[in-house]
């Protein structure tokens, strides 16, 4: 155990606090500013509230939508991880599979983007 | 701490997944009793992966859970449009064909 | 790190589904790019075009027998000869899917997202239906190819998902009769879940069981498990439920009826005929291969099963006064025919192999007359509405009326021979009672159809009889080849019969 195993740690922890510094002298800088009300509330994200009509009432059925893809999307990851853990081993046959996988997940992709799915309006 | 408590448990889960589909009124709290059936499954293999010391039931159980995400998004499709053409997603309104 | 042994893939043996899987992909970016005035004729072309390239690929795999993948895929003769029954199956029944004569943009609806009954959707009421159906009908034909060849028990999941949900969505697509067409998805989708539920449940117990899920591991397992018995009936018990719903076997068959009615015809041919042959498929790979050394065990209750199918099924048949829900019963009492087979393991086999082609082109004939049969509210598939068809249309009424003898098995149709080799095979491994069951319960069966010709030729014709549209090419050919395949299989069965002895038995090692 000696202490040169944590070198690579150390070069993480730096990195990540150059970036951080840097993202934030510069963004004022280069940054879009495109105020609104909610930019300037107490807990802000930057993103209008959708309005609902007073005493609640349902969704836009964009949300669903959106919601739907997110969840197809986002499961894919759960091979990705196994196949990042076992690179190494698996080699240029695991690689060449996964580009496989991650092309048909990008022709459901296409589809979605070209029938106006990622569209918000 | 023995793993059948796992087993237990998922079997129990599975239980009351099986029979809150036959029960519950709503198609959305239906179905998502069925993935609270599949979750059990989930956790019966990963139980069994470690008792059998192999690593097929984890994997199995990423198979699993993707084809339930593909199953959620097709369910919540076809929920969605019998609910906008309806205003009701109880599936006791849905009683169009009967004989 | 480098203990991980990769799997010999034996990309011959998998050429066919990757080519059913890569035009359904193909499918999808032509829905992305294509501009909209092309892409049916680009989806119809495609979408044959893949089929009968992966008919051709299994035509040259034919005398292939290997397990691949790491044992995830077990190519066996059944298994092709099953695939290409499927594929040809959804040969024909494209036919039916594509047709845009009966009624001005085909059977499926435009824009799915307009609720039903909405400015939107009356709007649409025109315009072509939508191309999605095509890749949707190539993932579920897809599916049930691998289905039929899966070697474990993860596969035979992910393969019963992969034809179950473009399935769920194809019976939500009907252009006519919308609230019913969705609410024959909603049903199908909850059940069908429901039941997956199950299946996987089942099978993480066998896993547990067996400590695998290849099938031919718990074939080993079996007679070497440490683990309690309880495991394994259980596991077989709930994977036993999960396929008998998808063959719609009684007591799962409740779903059957009403999406049978309520889906667009087109989609009732496909699932009658190839999801049919995708279940039987399955059902004969898991028992006959995992459980044929416990056969003993499982026997008594498929058989219960199967003799339950059969009489509940013929006997609900009788009552019926819709077309579509009574040729949904008669696919129920079919089931049980071939759940007979399944009973018979090793022996009925290529009988039941027959049975499927046999019976998937009579029914695919049936559904397509049934889509003929219109009025200004789209399809009368109301029995009554059929009365005294026979003096307007004599030509589709004698048509129907061979297909109602074929399904009734009167001799010189496929429907005799079918069953008399399925029975006979089914005698021979000793299941005598099933056999007399299922001679009885098609002679009560027989009495629906013969209703419905008599209800043709012999009633008069009610105040509004329906017409009989005239369709294109595609539909004219489809009840082509269901007449003449229930023909020529009732006369000359031999070589029918000479490929199923060939595909032997399934590869259990």
């Amino acid at each position: 155990m000696s202490l040169s195993q944590w070198v690579p740690l150390v070069v993480l922890f730096t990195l990540a606090t150059l970036f951080a510094l840097f993202s934030v002298t510069i963004a004022p800088y280069i940054g879009p500013r495109r105020y609104n009300k909610a930019k300037l509330e107490a807990y802000e994200c930057g993103i209008e509230p959708t309005p609902t009509p007073p005493g609640g009432s349902r969704f836009p059925v964009k949300f669903y939508l959106t919601a739907m893809l997110f969840i197809i999307f986002d499961i894919e990851i759960v091979f990705l991880y196994p196949w990042a853990v076992a690179f190494d081993s698996l080699g240029m046959f695991g690689f060449v599979e996964m580009l496989l996988f991650i092309v048909t997940v990008f022709v459901a992709y296409t589809y979605v983007w070209r029938r106006g799915g990622l569209d918000w309006d | 701490m023995t793993p059948d408590y796992y087993l237990i448990l998922a079997a129990v889960l599975f239980t009351i997944g099986a029979v809150g589909v036959l029960v519950r009124r709503n198609a959305i709290v239906v179905f998502m009793c069925v993935e609270l059936m599949l979750n059990a499954a989930n956790l019966t293999l990963v139980t069994f992966a470690r008792i059998n010391g192999s690593l097929d039931g984890q994997i199995m159980a990423f198979f699993v859970m993707v084809v339930a995400a593909a199953e959620v998004v097709i369910g919540l499709a076809i929920i969605m449009s019998i609910f906008r053409s309806r205003r009701s997603a109880s599936v006791d309104d849905a009683n169009l064909l009967k004989y | 790190m480098n203990d991980i042994q990769l799997p010999a893939i034996d990309y011959a043996a998998l050429l066919p589904m990757l080519i059913v899987f890569g035009a359904a992909c193909v499918g999808i970016l032509v829905e992305a790019f294509a501009p909209r005035g092309w892409r049916f004729v680009i989806q119809v072309s495609l979408t044959i075009g893949g089929l009968v390239a992966g008919l051709v690929a299994i035509i040259v795999n034919r005398d292939l027998e290997i397990t691949t993948i790491g044992g995830a895929v077990t190519v066996d003769g059944p298994g092709l000869f099953l695939q290409g029954a499927i594929i040809i199956l959804g040969i024909v029944s494209l036919g039916l899917i594509a047709e845009r004569r009966l009624e001005r943009g085909g059977p499926f609806v435009a824009e799915a997202a307009h609720a039903a009954n909405s400015d939107g959707d009356k709007r649409q009421e025109r315009e072509p239906g939508a191309t999605e159906v095509f890749p949707l009908t190539l993932f579920a034909i897809a599916g049930m190819m691998l289905f039929c060849v899966s070697g474990d028990l993860l596969t035979m999941f992910v393969a019963l998902e992969v034809f179950s949900l473009p399935l769920y969505l194809l019976c939500g697509l009907a252009r006519r009769r919308r609230l019913i067409s969705q609410e024959a998805a909603l049903k199908y989708f909850l059940l069908g879940a429901f039941a997956s539920a199950f299946f996987l449940y089942g099978v993480a117990l066998l896993y547990g069981y067996a400590g695998t899920v290849s099938l031919t591991g718990i074939r080993e397992g079996v007679l070497q498990s440490e683990q309690s018995g309880i495991l394994l009936a259980a596991g077989l018990a709930l994977l036993a439920i999960g396929l008998l719903f998808k063959a719609a076997a009684v007591p799962f068959h409740v779903w059957t009826p009403d999406v049978y009615q309520g889906a667009p015809t087109p989609v009732t041919a496909l699932m009658a005929a190839c999801t049919k042959a995708a279940a039987f498929g399955g059902l004969l790979r898991v028992f006959n291969v995992a459980f044929e050394t416990t056969a003993w065990d499982w026997q008594p209750v498929l058989a219960t099963v199967a003799i339950l199918t059969m009489v509940v099924g013929s006997i609900l048949a009788v009552a019926q006064t819709d077309i579509k829900r009574l040729l949904a019963y008669s696919s129920v009492a079919n089931a049980g025919y071939l759940l007979v087979g399944v009973v018979s393991l090793n022996g009925a086999v290529g009988s039941s192999l027959f049975y499927l082609i046999a019976y998937g082109f009579s029914v695919l004939g049936a559904f397509a007359m049934v889509t003929l049969v219109r009025d200004s509210e789209g399809e009368a598939t109301h029995l009554s509405r059929w009365a005294g068809l026979g003096k307007g249309s004599p030509l589709f009424s004698a048509l129907f009326t061979f297909l109602m003898l074929g399904f009734a098995g009167i001799p010189l149709t496929s429907g005799f021979t079918s069953k008399f080799a399925l029975f006979s095979s089914a005698w021979d491994s000793d299941q005598s009672v099933l056999v007399i069951v299922g001679v009885l319960s098609s002679v009560v069966l027989a009495f629906p159809y013969l209703k419905v010709v008599v209800l043709l030729w012999l009633n008069p014709p009610g105040e509004e009889t329906p017409t009989v549209s005239v369709p294109s090419m595609l539909t004219r050919a489809v009840i082509f080849a269901g007449v003449a395949v229930t023909f020529v299989l009732g006369v000359a069965p031999s070589f029918l019969l000479d490929i199923v002895a060939d595909a032997g038995p399934f590869l259990a090692k």
